[in-house]
């Protein structure tokens, strides 16, 4: 079970020296593709994760694939988080370094759910109005979802934007409620 | 008694003599000896038969006297007595009467307590019943306008959804970031 704090704690050590060197967009990157490569391909996966695997035959295979493609600073946190049998927490730690690049760079990240495929020059509108109206650079994930029957619902921190058929539905549905409850 | 014997020895009357003569023999002589033994006598009666005779009636008519007091006394006493139980008799029978009343009386007072109590929790349970029956038309009434709210939206969905298209997708997010504001 992956440990948020010790995640945490990685991601903080790698964040700070990262933005002293200015390589943080690369140290993003790298653990970016790993992470990928965790998530796509099974094998790398239970290789990595799997308990019965030697340390040291870990260190040298991933050594051997990332040496050249990574930055140094992404290959000694990931020799040291295999040193210290925490490799079940690198994605932990993909996630919070993100969290920390974005609180320094204040820059709010939100998840777009539509129901179809939003188009490039509607994506690039959206972001710019919300950041318009924000105050604040966006990064955003778009997903499909296509129980929202249509529209979009942006969710970022503790506040969600529904401008979807389902949410207007939702809404509607609960005032109708509402009105009713009232009238007992 | 002895001028007797010498009247009857001495003196001669016609009319006796002549009484003689006819078969009626009259001794006044001895006739007056008699009357002169018997005033000589006479105390001696008086004393030893008189007198007791005297005091037997008299003691027998004190006798009589003191029985006919004491009834007289009984009978005033009974009377007295009577009076008194007469008087006690009223006087308890208008206690009775008095107790009679007052007992009638509070029955009165406790049947119409009762009646009134018996009235108030009849007209109470009348309105709870009333205002049960009033909640549960409420509910209903709730319920049915809740799946009629529900139905219509499922069917309102259901309409949309068919009817979504790509184009009304795109004129729904457009028109949602032509209207999207943020909470602050």
């Amino acid at each position: 079970m992956a440990d948020r704090r010790v995640a945490r704690r990685y991601a903080n050590a790698l964040f700070t020296t990262a933005l002293k060197y200015d390589v943080v967009k690369g140290v993003e990157d790298d653990l970016n593709s790993i992470v990928g490569l965790l998530d796509n391909d099974p094998e790398f996966r239970e290789f990595v994760i799997a308990p019965y695997t030697g340390r040291d035959q870990k260190i040298e295979i991933v050594e051997r694939m990332f040496s050249d493609r990574v930055t140094a600073l992404t290959m000694q946190v990931l020799r040291v988080m295999l040193e210290k049998r925490r490799e079940d927490e690198i994605i932990g730690v993909r996630d919070e370094f993100v969290t920390l690049r974005r609180e320094h760079a204040g820059v709010i990240f939100a998840v777009v759910t539509s129901a179809r495929e939003i188009e490039a020059a509607q994506r690039k509108a959206l972001l710019a109005k919300l950041e318009q109206t924000i105050g604040k650079k966006i990064e955003a994930e778009f997903k499909l979802d296509p129980h929202l029957i249509g529209g979009i619902r942006v969710a970022y921190g503790n506040y969600v934007l529904d401008g979807s058929v389902r949410g207007t539905l939702s809404s509607l549905r609960d005032r109708l409620r509402h009105d009713l409850l009232k009238q007992q | 008694m002895v001028g007797g014997t010498w009247f009857s020895l001495n003196v001669k009357i016609a009319a006796i003599e002549k009484l003689n003569e006819q078969g009626l023999p009259l001794d006044l002589g001895k006739t007056i000896a008699v009357i002169g033994v018997f005033l000589i006598l006479f105390p001696a009666i008086k004393s030893f038969f008189i007198n007791d005779l005297t005091n037997a009636i008299e003691s027998r008519n004190h006798h009589l006297e003191d029985t006919f007091s004491e009834a007289e006394n009984l009978r005033a006493e009974m009377q007295k007595l009577r009076t008194e139980y007469e008087a006690r008799m009223a006087q308890t029978e208008a206690e009775a009467r008095f107790q009679i009343q007052n007992q009638i009386k509070e029955a009165q007072n406790l049947r119409q307590q009762l009646m009134a109590e018996a009235t108030e929790r009849a007209d109470a349970l009348v309105r709870q019943a009333q205002l049960e029956i009033d909640q549960e038309k409420s509910n209903a009434i709730a319920v049915i306008r809740t799946h009629v709210v529900d139905l219509t939206l499922a069917a309102a969905e259901k309409v949309i959804g068919e009817n979504m298209d790509n184009e009304k997708n795109r004129r729904l997010i457009a028109d949602f970031i032509e209207t999207v504001e943020v909470a602050s």
